[in-house]
C-alpha cells in the first residue's frame, strides 16, 4: 500500500517536472514575443533582462521581479496583469493573454525551473555581416581537378562537404550564348558562334569574355541591372505636373551606362551618386550621377521623399533596413529609432534643382536634375512613433550613421563648391549658347534693316520703320556686348586671380548691362509708338486701346531702366541662377563612409548583386537585408573572398565579371545527368551551386533579342526616354523607353520588368499572358516576317525540300544559335509541308477578325508564309526565352 | 498531351476544399491547368527573391461565397442622394449648420481626426456650412421598408436582398481615396495589394481557362491610384487584376493577332511549338520553368478561345439582354459589364471588379457642381444593370454564393459647395453588399441627422474587405507576408451585423 502511494507520488512529481520543463519553453516564447525588445541584449530597460531565466530571477535595478514559488510576490506578474495603461507591460502592443499569464504563473509557482546552461540572447551587433570581411584562405581541393580559380575552390569544398557532384561543363555554344546574353543582353550572331567554335586556341574563353566586356552593349545590359538596384524611374505626375522622380532623369541612366563602359570603379560610382556635387573633381557631367537622389523627389510630402532616400540608400549600398527604425527601434538590428533620424539628417539639407544645359535656359524641357544642399540649417527631429505631427523639437539631431558598424564615424566638414557647380552660367555650352543666340539676333536684325533701307543715293525720306529697325539693331548689339562683358567678368571673378581686374570687368559688365537695358527699352518704346500710330491710322478701337496700353507699359519700363542706369555699382545679373557656394559635406561624408574599405557591408552587397545576375541565385538570399532578419550566406568564405578581392582591385567591376565568367563554376551545365541523381536529391534547389541555374530572359532581353535576331535592332545609345507606347513599333533597346509607374510598356510589364517602386531582384514568372504577347503581338509577328524575308533572299524562293531544309538550318542558327536536331528537323519539315498545304486552301480557313495591325503583310505564296510561321514558332521556343 | 485542345472545359471545380495536389495530378493526366502561380509554386518556381510561402489555395474557414462582383463608383457618390436620405437637409435647406439644432456636428472631434488632406491649399477639404437640400425624392422600398432615393427605381425592387451600410468612413479627402478604398491605405502611404489581389493570392482557381481576378471598365486615373487600384503590389504581378474589355475581338492585351492570320494556321504553330518544347523537355527533365512554359502556352491557347467566348452574348436570351439594358445607349456599357461579370462568375472567376464613371480624371460621380443632373445621369446608367445583375444571379441560384459589393471612395458634403454641388466627404458615407451569405433588407449603421458623421456602428473601409474575405473563407491574418508588416486597421473587421 505504502509502495503504491510512493509510486503515485513519484509519478506525480515526475509529471509535474515534465510539465514545468515544458512550461519554461513556453515562458521563453512569451518573453521573446512580448518582452525581449526592451529587456534583452539590445536594451536592458530598468537593467532587467529576460533572455535567460537566471537573469530574470536576478531582477531589475530596483529589485526582484520574479520570486520563485511565489507568484503573489512576483512584480512581473502584477505588471503584465495590470489594467492600468501606465503600468501595464508590455507598454505597447497587445497585452498578454489569459493563457500566457497562466503559464507564467504556473512556472513561477513551480519554482521557476530552468536548464542550468542557458545561453543568453546573442548580441545583434555581433553578426557575421557586421564584421569586416577578411580575405579567407582559399581551400586546397586536391581531388577537384575541376577547380580553375578560387571561386571553384570554395564551391568544391562545399560540394565535398555536402557530397554533391558538380555538373559537367556546358557545351561550347551554350556557353557562348550564356555569356553573350549575360554581358551584352543579346544572343550571339551566327558568325560569332561560327568563329567561337572554330577557335582552337587555348585562351579562347578568356578572350571571348574580354571581347564581350569591351562591347558597349555591356554598359546597357549591366546598366539596366544597376538601374533595378538603384530604383530607376522616369519622372511621372499628373499631366504636366511633376509629382515623383525628376525630369531628365535619363541623364542619370546615360551616366550609368557610360560609367560601366568606361569601367568606372564601383566605389567611385557610389560616391558620385550620393555626392557628385560635393566631390572635388565634380563636373557638370558627374552631376548626372545624383539622379540617384533626384529619383526620390516627391511633390506632396518631404517625409515620404526622405524616407525613400533613407530606405533605398540603406538597402542598395549596405543591405541594411534602416527604414525599419522609423517608428520604433529596429526589431532585429541594433539600429535605434534615433539612428534613423540621424541618418535622415545627412539628407535633410538637400533638395533637387534643374539646371539648364544650353543657351535655351529652358530647364523644364532641356535640363539636368541634380541634388544640392539648399538649406543647411534645417533641423532634424525624431518623430514620435514615426508620426510627423509629433516631432521632438527639444532634441534636434545631428547627422551620423549607425554606430554599431566598425570603422570610423562620419567626418563631416563643409565643402566649398567649385563655381561651375554652384553657378551653371559658367558652363561653356550655356555661355556659348547664349552668346550664339545674341549673335543671331544681331544677324537677323541686320538683315531686317537691310530690307527696309533705301538704296544708297536714294532721296526718299527715312521711313519710321527704318528708324525703329535701326534702333533694334543697336539694342541687339548692346545686348551682345552686355553678354560678352558679363561672360568676361564671370571669368575674371570665378577663374581669375586678379581681384582688381575682376572688379574692373564687373564694373564694365554692369555698365554695359544697364546701357543695354536702356537701349532695349528705348527700342521697345519706339516699336510701341509705331504700332500705335499704325493702329490709329486703321481706326480699330480695340487695337488702339491695346496699343495705348502697350505703349504705357513700354514707357514705364524705359523709365525704370533709365533710373537704374544712374547707378554705378558693379552688380551685374548672372547668366543663370546662382546656388549656395558651400555644401554641408554630409552626403560626401556618408559616401566616403560607405565606400571605406572598413565598411563591412558595401563590397559584400555589391558582390552578391553581381553573383545573382550571373548565377540566377544570390549567395545571400535576402539581397537587400544582410541584417539579423536576413538570410545567412550559403558560402560565407566565398562571399568574403570576392568582397575583399573587389576592394583589392580598386572596386573594378569588370575584374569581378572576368573572375566569375572564367571560373569553372560559371561554365557548368544547367542540367543534370543520371549520375547526379543523388546530388539532385540532396540539393534539389541547387542551393550549393552544383550546376548552373537556367533563367528566363528578363523583359528587356525578350524584346531586344527578338529585334536583334531578326536583324532590326536600332543600336543607337542614350538620349531622352522614348514614349513607351511606341515600344512595339520602334526598335531601340528597351532600356531607352519610359519606365515610370503607369507609363511602362505593356509588353515588358508582362515579362516582369522592374517595379519602379523597388526591385532588388526581378520576378521570374511564367504566365499565359506572356505566351499571348509572344504569339500575337505585332512585334513578334512583324519581325518574324521580316526575318523570313531576309532568309528567303539567301535561301531562294523555290518550294523544294532542299530549300526548306536550308531555311530550317539557317533560322535555327539565327534564333537559337544552333542547328536543328534530327527530330526537330523532322517536325519542322512536316510543319512546313503541312502549313503550306493548309494555306493553299485559304478559302476554307477562319481568319482572326481583329487584333493590332501588323505593318508587314504575310507572304502571298503558301510555302513562304509557312516559313514565316516557323520563324514565329522559334521565337516562342523555350530555348530562345531561356539562358541555359 | 501533345496538342492543345481548344474545347472549353466544363468540369469547373467548385469545391474549395479539393486538394491542390489533386489539381496537379489532374494536370499531368490531361490538358487541365491550374492558376499558373500555384502550379509554379509546386514546381519550386515561387517568386524569386521573396520569402513568401505561397498559400495552398484552400479556404481557411468554411466559405459562404465563391465569387465577388465589386462595383466601384468613381468620384464619390453622394450618400444622401443614394442610400442614406436625410429629411433634415430639406428642413434646414439654406441654413448654416451652426444655426441648426445640429451645430455640435462641426465641433465633433472626428472633423480633425478623421481626415488627412493630401495637398495642402488644395481646393478640397473645406467645411461647407450652408445646408444643401436633397436633390431627389426618396421612399421606403420592399418589405424591409428601407428608404433609398428615387434615382434607384429598379434597384429598389431588390432592396430586400441588399445589406446597406450607412456608417462608412475613410481618411483621404482627395481622390486618392479611390486607391484607399481598394488597399485600405491612404495614398500618401503608397501602393499596397488590393482586396482582389489578396483573394487571388489566397484562393485557388475555379476555372483553368480564365483569369481569376478580372477588371472591367476604365481603370482609375493616374491622379487617384491608377492601376494600383487593381494591383497586387508586393504580392507579385501574377496577382494583379487582368483588365478585360467587353469586346470579343480584343478582350485583353495581345488576345488575338491581326493581319490576315487564320485560326488553323496559328493552331499549327501552337502544335509545332508544343512538339519542339516537349523535345527540349526530354533533354531537361528537371526544368520546372520549361514545364510551366509548356503549360502556359496551352492555357494561353485556351484563354484565347475562352475569354472572347465570355464576352459573346449571343447565347443570352433577348429578355436577359434587355433586362441588363443592352438595347439602351444609357445603360449599355455598364449593362454589358454586369452581364459579362455574371458570365464570368458562372464560369468560376473569383473576383470581378468593375469601375463605373472613370473619365481620366476624378470620375463622373464627383458632383462638385450640377450634382442633380450629374448624379441623375450616373444613377440612370447603373440602376437597371445592377438590378438586372442581382435579379439574374438570384434566378439562377447564384446569389447565395456570389457577393455583390457596391462602393465609392467617399460621400459628399451635406452643405452646398457653391450653388449646386457637394464637396468630398470622408466622415460618413454609404456602401451596400448583397448575396454571398449576407442578410438582405437590412440597413446597418447610421450617420447623424445631417448625414455628416458616421455615428452608429462606424466602419472603416477595410471592414468591407474583411467581410468579403471572411465570406470567401479567408483569414487575412493567415496570408501574412514576412517582412510586410500590416497594421490592425489594414485587416479591418468583418461587419458581423450584416452576415446571415
Amino acid at each position: 500500500m505504502l509502495a503504491r502511494i510512493l509510486l503515485i507520488v513519484v509519478l506525480a512529481v515526475q509529471g509535474a517536472v515534465s510539465a514545468e520543463k515544458d512550461d519554461y519553453g513556453k515562458v521563453k516564447a512569451i518573453f521573446k514575443a512580448h518582452c525581449l525588445r526592451c529587456h534583452g541584449v539590445r536594451k536592458q530597460e530598468a537593467e532587467l533582462r529576460l533572455d535567460t531565466a537566471a537573469a530574470a530571477i536576478s531582477g531589475a535595478k530596483d529589485g526582484a521581479v520574479i520570486v520563485a514559488g511565489k507568484p503573489r510576490d512576483s512584480r512581473l506578474l502584477k505588471r503584465v496583469r495590470s489594467g492600468d495603461k501606465d503600468t501595464r507591460m508590455p507598454p505597447e502592443g497587445a497585452a498578454l493573454s489569459a493563457v500566457e499569464i497562466a503559464t507564467l504563473t504556473r512556472w513561477i509557482q513551480a519554482g521557476a525551473p530552468h536548464p542550468a546552461d542557458e545561453a543568453p540572447e546573442s548580441d545583434p551587433a555581433d553578426h557575421w555581416a557586421y564584421r569586416a570581411p577578411l580575405r579567407p584562405r582559399v581551400p586546397i581541393e586536391t581531388s577537384a581537378t575541376w577547380v580553375r580559380n578560387p571561386i571553384d575552390a570554395f564551391l568544391a569544398r562545399g560540394h565535398r562537404g555536402q557530397e554533391l557532384l558538380h555538373a559537367r561543363q556546358a557545351e561550347a555554344r551554350v556557353l557562348l550564348r550564356r555569356a553573350t546574353l549575360d554581358l551584352t543582353g543579346l544572343p550571339p550572331t551566327p558568325e560569332e558562334v561560327r568563329q567561337f567554335l572554330a577557335d582552337t586556341r587555348p585562351d579562347r574563353w578568356n578572350r571571348t569574355v574580354g571581347r564581350l566586356l569591351q562591347n558597349p552593349r555591356y554598359g546597357e545590359r549591366w546598366g539596366r541591372h544597376w538601374m533595378d538596384v538603384w530604383r530607376y524611374s522616369d519622372w511621372y505626375g499628373y499631366q504636366k505636373q511633376l509629382r515623383n522622380s525628376s525630369r531628365h532623369i535619363w541623364r542619370w541612366r546615360d551616366w550609368i551606362v557610360e560609367s560601366l563602359n568606361a569601367d568606372r570603379p564601383y566605389d567611385e560610382m557610389v560616391r558620385q551618386m550620393l555626392a557628385a556635387d560635393e566631390l572635388p573633381e565634380a563636373t557638370p557631367e558627374t552631376l548626372r550621377a545624383t539622379g540617384f537622389l533626384a529619383r526620390n523627389y516627391y511633390l506632396f510630402n518631404r517625409n515620404t521623399w526622405l524616407d525613400a532616400t533613407i530606405e533605398h540608400t540603406g538597402k542598395a549600398f549596405l543591405g541594411l533596413t534602416i527604414n525599419c527604425a522609423r517608428c520604433h527601434d529596429h526589431m532585429y538590428d541594433p539600429v535605434a529609432q534615433k539612428d534613423y533620424y540621424r541618418f535622415r539628417a545627412i539628407f535633410e539639407p538637400h533638395q533637387i534643382r534643374t539646371d539648364p544645359i544650353d543657351g535655351r535656359l529652358d530647364a523644364a524641357n532641356h535640363g539636368l536634375s541634380l541634388a544640392y544642399d539648399a538649406k543647411p540649417q534645417t533641423p532634424t527631429y525624431l518623430f514620435e512613433r514615426g508620426n510627423d505631427k509629433r516631432p521632438d523639437r527639444d532634441n534636434p539631431l545631428t547627422a551620423s550613421v549607425p554606430s554599431f558598424l566598425p570603422g570610423q564615424q562620419l567626418s563631416v566638414s563643409p565643402v566649398q563648391l567649385s563655381p561651375v557647380i554652384f553657378y551653371p552660367g559658367l558652363r561653356e555650352p550655356i555661355r556659348e549658347g547664349l552668346l550664339e543666340t545674341a549673335r543671331q539676333l544681331v544677324t537677323s536684325r541686320t538683315a531686317a534693316l537691310a530690307k527696309l533701307a533705301s538704296p544708297p543715293g536714294s532721296e526718299e525720306p527715312a521711313s519710321p520703320e527704318l528708324a525703329v529697325a535701326r534702333k533694334e539693331l543697336t539694342a541687339a548689339r548692346a545686348q551682345l556686348e552686355s553678354l560678352t562683358a558679363r561672360v568676361t567678368a564671370d571669368t575674371a571673378r570665378y577663374h581669375g586671380n586678379d581681384p582688381a581686374a575682376a572688379a574692373d570687368a564687373a564694373s564694365l559688365a554692369a555698365a554695359r548691362h544697364r546701357q543695354s537695358d536702356v537701349i532695349a527699352a528705348e527700342a521697345a518704346v519706339m516699336r510701341a509708338e509705331l504700332s500705335q500710330s499704325q493702329a490709329q491710322g486703321g481706326g480699330d478701337k480695340k487695337k488702339i486701346a491695346a496699343g495705348t496700353k502697350a505703349l504705357v507699359a513700354a514707357r514705364k519700363r524705359l523709365k525704370a531702366a533709365t533710373s537704374a542706369a544712374a547707378k554705378t555699382d558693379a552688380n551685374y545679373p548672372p547668366l543663370t541662377k546662382v546656388y549656395p557656394k558651400t555644401s554641408t559635406g554630409r552626403r560626401l561624408a556618408l559616401a566616403r563612409w560607405i565606400t571605406d574599405r572598413r565598411n563591412p557591408l558595401t563590397a559584400r552587397v555589391c558582390v552578391n548583386h553581381v553573383w545573382l545576375r550571373h548565377f540566377g541565385s544570390p549567395l545571400v538570399p535576402s539581397v537587400f537585408d544582410f541584417g539579423n532578419n536576413g538570410r545567412r550566406p550559403r558560402f560565407p568564405a566565398l562571399l568574403d573572398w570576392l568582397a575583399v578581392e573587389l576592394m583589392d582591385h580598386d572596386w573594378d567591376l569588370e575584374h569581378l565579371h572576368r573572375l566569375i565568367l572564367t571560373s569553372a563554376a560559371y561554365r557548368m551545365s544547367s542540367s543534370a545527368t543520371p549520375a547526379h541523381a543523388a546530388t539532385r536529391q540532396r540539393d534539389p534547389d541547387n542551393r550549393f551551386f552544383w550546376r548552373m541555374n537556367s533563367r528566363r530572359l528578363e523583359s528587356e532581353l525578350v524584346r531586344d533579342s527578338v529585334l536583334w535576331v531578326c536583324g532590326n535592332l536600332d543600336a543607337r545609345m542614350g538620349g531622352p526616354e522614348l514614349d513607351a507606347g511606341t515600344g512595339l513599333s520602334t526598335t531601340r533597346r528597351s532600356i531607352y523607353y519610359r519606365h515610370a509607374p503607369e507609363k511602362m510598356m505593356v509588353f515588358l510589364d508582362l515579362f516582369d520588368s522592374a517595379s519602379t517602386h523597388e526591385c532588388y531582384q526581378r520576378n521570374e514568372t511564367v504566365v499565359p499572358q506572356q505566351a499571348l504577347a509572344m504569339v500575337n503581338s505585332p512585334l513578334a509577328i512583324e519581325h518574324s516576317r521580316r526575318l523570313a524575308r531576309r532568309l528567303d533572299s539567301q535561301v531562294g524562293l523555290e518550294n523544294t525540300p532542299e530549300h526548306s531544309l536550308r531555311f530550317l538550318e539557317m533560322v535555327f542558327l539565327r534564333v537559337l544559335g544552333r542547328g536543328p536536331s534530327h527530330s526537330e528537323r523532322t517536325a519542322c519539315l512536316e510543319f512546313l509541308a503541312g502549313q503550306t498545304r493548309l494555306l493553299g486552301q485559304s478559302g476554307k480557313l477562319t481568319p482572326f477578325g481583329s487584333g493590332q495591325k501588323i505593318p508587314v503583310p504575310p507572304a502571298k505564296q503558301p510555302h513562304l508564309r509557312a516559313r514565316e510561321n516557323l520563324v514565329l514558332v522559334l521565337l516562342n521556343h523555350n530555348e530562345f526565352l531561356t539562358i541555359r | 498531351m501533345t496538342q492543345p485542345q481548344p474545347s472549353h472545359r466544363s468540369n469547373h471545380r467548385s469545391n474549395h476544399r479539393s486538394n491542390r495536389r489533386e489539381f496537379l495530378l489532374d494536370t499531368s493526366r490531361g490538358l487541365g491547368g491550374v492558376a499558373l502561380a500555384s502550379m509554379l509554386a509546386d514546381d519550386g518556381m515561387t517568386r524569386a527573391g521573396s520569402t513568401t510561402e505561397v498559400p495552398d489555395g484552400l479556404a481557411h474557414i468554411a466559405p459562404r461565397a465563391k465569387s465577388v462582383i465589386w462595383l466601384f463608383m468613381v468620384g464619390g457618390a453622394s450618400h444622401m442622394e443614394t442610400f442614406d436620405p436625410k429629411p433634415a437637409l430639406n428642413k434646414y435647406a439654406g441654413v448654416s449648420i451652426d444655426k441648426t439644432p445640429f451645430s455640435e456636428t462641426l465641433k465633433n472631434p472626428f472633423v480633425d481626426e478623421n481626415v488627412r488632406i493630401v495637398v495642402p491649399d488644395d481646393a478640397n477639404g473645406h467645411i461647407w456650412p450652408k445646408v444643401y437640400p436633397l436633390q431627389v425624392g426618396y421612399r421606403k422600398r420592399g418589405e424591409s421598408g428601407i428608404e433609398i432615393s428615387d434615382w434607384w427605381p429598379h434597384l429598389g425592387d431588390h432592396i430586400d436582398d441588399l445589406a446597406v451600410v450607412r456608417s462608412m468612413w475613410t481618411t483621404d479627402n482627395n481622390h486618392g481615396a479611390q486607391l484607399q478604398f481598394h488597399t485600405g491605405r491612404h495614398s500618401l502611404d503608397g501602393f499596397f495589394p488590393t482586396v482582389g489581389s489578396w483573394i487571388h493570392y489566397g484562393l485557388g482557381s475555379l476555372n483553368d481557362d480564365l483569369p481569376q481576378f478580372v477588371v472591367m471598365g476604365t481603370p482609375i486615373a493616374d491622379c487617384c491610384g491608377g492601376q494600383g487600384a487593381h494591383g497586387a503590389n508586393y504580392l507579385g504581378p501574377e496577382h494583379d487584376g487582368v483588365q478585360l474589355d467587353v469586346n470579343p475581338a480584343r478582350p485583353l492585351p495581345f488576345a488575338t493577332p491581326r493581319g490576315a492570320l487564320y485560326r488553323e494556321e496559328q493552331r499549327g504553330q501552337f502544335e509545332l511549338l508544343n512538339r519542339l518544347n516537349l523535345m527540349t523537355a526530354a533533354l531537361h527533365p528537371d526544368d520546372a520553368a520549361l514545364r510551366a512554359r509548356i503549360k502556359s502556352y496551352q492555357l494561353a491557347y485556351r484563354m484565347q478561345m475562352a475569354v472572347p467566348e465570355v464576352m459573346q452574348f449571343d447565347s443570352e436570351t433577348r429578355a436577359t439582354q434587355s433586362d441588363y439594358g443592352l438595347g439602351n445607349g444609357t445603360t449599355r456599357t455598364f449593362g454589358q459589364q454586369c452581364l459579362a461579370a455574371r458570365r464570368m462568375v458562372e464560369r468560376g472567376v473569383r473576383f470581378v471588379q468593375i469601375f463605373h464613371g472613370s473619365n481620366g480624371g476624378a470620375g463622373r460621380w464627383d458632383g462638385h457642381s450640377n450634382l442633380k443632373t450629374g448624379h441623375a445621369k450616373v444613377c440612370r446608367e447603373t440602376d437597371q444593370p445592377i438590378a438586372a445583375l442581382i435579379g439574374d444571379l438570384k434566378t439562377r441560384g447564384m446569389l447565395d454564393e456570389t457577393l455583390v459589393v457596391w462602393g465609392t471612395e467617399f460621400g459628399r458634403t451635406p452643405g452646398a459647395q457653391n450653388s449646386n454641388g457637394r464637396d468630398h466627404h470622408p466622415y460618413g458615407f454609404s456602401i451596400w453588399m448583397a448575396g454571398g451569405g449576407l442578410k438582405g433588407g437590412i440597413a446597418h449603421g447610421a450617420t447623424d441627422e445631417l448625414g455628416f458623421h458616421a455615428v452608429e456602428n462606424r466602419h472603416y473601409i477595410t471592414d468591407v474587405h474583411a467581410t468579403v474575405m471572411q465570406q470567401l473563407g479567408l483569414d487575412a491574418k493567415r496570408l501574412e507576408i514576412p517582412g510586410r508588416k500590416r497594421l490592425e486597421i489594414d485587416y479591418g473587421r468583418p461587419i458581423d451585423a450584416v452576415i446571415a
